[in-house]
């Protein structure tokens, strides 16, 4: 029986091309199955996720390229395409799909999303008897080495955005964020994806405050939170425990005597301030006040970098582990012949 | 009997070194540190009790004893606290603490070598220096989360927040907590080993009168913490400072 892959990824497609390839993750085990009636083709996993489009199957057609002509056919695959395409076989195609399994092969290095996706992919192909001998070992097996590359390496520590960072942050100075308050300084987008992570976590209130009062009310609409005008909201600033700052002010919106105003009132509990403006929006002198915990865009933004780089320094460490797997399996399969 | 001193120290000595290796490496947390603190207070205790055997009361009458009695009960908090506030790394800052007091108590001279027997034994008194030590190792341990927090605050002060110590230390909220929370058991305790002193049939000297100035500095801390509030690094610079001079207790003995 042979093994081989066909896919294309945000590498080698751009987005309009992996829109046509996409398939809803629902319709993933009728595609799988829908494959397994092509001639020669006794298996198939169908995995599709916004970055990556890819066919496993197993066949024993002893020409593969036979195989593969007819599984490109039924995917709708012109020759335009072909460039956009990457194909590999036996050993190959199983350390490709331990890496993609294993986050190497992801946009963002090492995340872990991937490993779910694929996971609920080949679920459906099975739910859809799409799956046999072949792809199950080699899924499962697969799976196994995944877990292995992220609880043996590095691979997934750090965070690889700036909210990610932002809410490490938050929790690392208020351990559960369900008693933390946010205020969130200009409606833009930036504090919108910072918030929005920051609810997911369930925070327990969020002010919106922006010049423009409309805006303001819109975003607070969209993450459930009060809308607080902009004269305001110095006097919502004693009850916060996290402000999110990102207006396109050119002068500082918040000085250390707005927060020496509300210090006493506040009982000296620790504030933790994120400026993602450019120009800053907070005076860098607020983060010399004992309690206040003080980042901006740069340094958020240098802990990703950092954080990436330490991700790549993983990656010898995380091929290695896969390569002597695939070579277990591979001897294991010459030895039972 | 000096052996199991030693073992005691050698054992929180490792749990010591175990946690501050689990930090450099990068490693997940080792519960052997909490097996190893659990082992040293075992042995501390069986210390205490041979000793307390030879004095037929409370060993708490030379500067060994009560420094082995301030380890154990250092131990003690830190076993209890560090399970239930999640600060088990209190362990890796606590563990060294308990290794210089019971090494420091090992030094010959420290321990009389001869204990002698305790005949007239006044048990307001022996409730007095029991439940004082007892609070006495709430208030250290409390100092030692202080510096864990005076640690974080720097880490994050200087954005210093890529490190394996920033990675493995527990939130500040946390931290925080269990600084009040280790204080105000201390002092509660400390109270209590306030009152039975002033039932002793003796009281009154300077140790005494150390001792209620030693409580009113902390319950003044702890008043203005929760009644005006002070800022986390305020107090626990406080928390530090006020537990060392608090020792000066044991000098005016």
């Amino acid at each position: 029986m042979n093994l081989f892959c066909l896919g294309l990824n945000h590498e080698t497609a751009p987005v309009e091309v992996r829109e046509k390839f996409s398939i809803p993750m629902e319709n993933l085990g009728q595609r799988s199955h829908q494959l397994t009636t092509l001639d020669g083709v006794n298996e198939a996993v169908v995995i599709s996720t916004c970055n990556r489009m890819e066919v496993y199957v197993a066949t024993d057609d002893e020409n593969l390229t036979d195989a593969e002509l007819r599984v490109k056919q039924n995917l709708g695959f012109d020759p335009d395409d072909g460039a956009h395409f990457y194909e590999c076989q036996s050993d190959e195609a199983m350390k490709h799909l331990c890496r993609v399994v294993s986050g190497l092969d992801s946009m963002v290095l090492g995340e872990t999303e991937i490993f779910g996706q694929v996971k609920k992919a080949y679920q459906y192909a099975l739910e859809a008897t799409a799956t046999g001998g072949v792809l199950n070992k080699v899924f499962q097996k697969s799976f196994g080495v995944g877990k292995r590359v992220r609880t043996e390496t590095m691979i997934q520590n750090g965070q690889s955005s700036v909210g990610s960072v932002a809410l490490d942050l938050a929790e690392k100075i208020f351990s559960d964020l369900k008693n933390s308050i946010v205020m969130v300084i200009g409606a833009g987008e930036m504090s919108r994806i910072t918030v929005q992570s920051m609810v997911l976590r369930g925070v327990k209130k969020v002010y919106v405050t922006n010049r423009s009062y409309d805006k303001a009310e819109a975003l607070a609409d969209e993450v459930g939170g009060e809308a607080v005008r902009f004269d305001d909201w110095s006097k919502v600033l004693a009850t916060v425990d996290v402000v999110i700052s990102s207006t396109g002010a050119s002068e500082p919106v918040v000085r250390v005597s707005d927060i020496e105003a509300v210090r006493k009132q506040r009982k000296y509990r620790p504030l933790f301030m994120i400026d993602i403006a450019v120009p800053r929006d907070i005076e860098q002198a607020v983060g010399e006040i004992d309690e206040v915990y003080l980042y901006d865009l740069d340094t958020l933004q240098k802990q990703v970098d950092e954080s990436h780089a330490r991700r790549q320094a993983q990656v010898d460490e995380c091929e290695k582990i896969i390569e002597s797997e695939v070579q277990k399996i591979t001897n294991q399969q010459k030895y039972h012949g | 009997m000096t052996l199991t001193l030693v073992i005691a120290a050698i054992l929180a000595g490792l749990a010591g070194v175990l946690g501050v290796r689990s930090i450099i490496a990068e490693r997940r947390r080792t519960r052997w540190t909490v097996v190893l603190m659990i082992l040293s207070f075992l042995a501390q205790l069986i210390w205490l009790g041979m000793r307390g055997e030879q004095r037929a009361s409370c060993p708490l009458i030379d500067s060994g004893e009560i420094l082995v009695f301030l380890a154990w009960s250092l131990s003690l908090f830190y076993l209890i606290v560090g399970s239930a506030y999640r600060v088990t790394l209190l362990g890796m800052f606590s563990a060294p603490v308990v290794t210089v007091m019971l090494l420091t108590a090992a030094i010959p001279g420290m321990l009389d070598a001869d204990p002698a027997k305790q005949t007239n034994v006044d048990y307001w008194g022996e409730m007095h220096s029991a439940i004082s030590v007892l609070s006495y190792g709430a208030l250290a341990l409390g100092a030692v989360s202080a510096v864990m927090f005076l640690v974080l605050d720097r880490l994050l002060k200087t954005r210093d927040t890529s490190s394996g110590l920033f990675k493995k230390m527990p939130p500040l909220h946390v931290i925080v907590q269990s600084v009040v929370r280790l204080t105000v058991i201390g002092v509660s305790f400390l109270t209590v080993g306030l009152a039975c002193g002033f039932m002793m049939r003796s009281h009154g000297g300077p140790h005494f009168w150390v001792a209620v100035v030693v409580w009113l500095a902390y319950a003044l801390m702890l008043g203005v913490w929760f009644v005006r509030g002070m800022t986390p690094r305020k107090m626990s610079v406080f928390v530090v400072v006020l537990f060392i001079a608090s020792l000066s207790v044991f000098a005016a003995l």
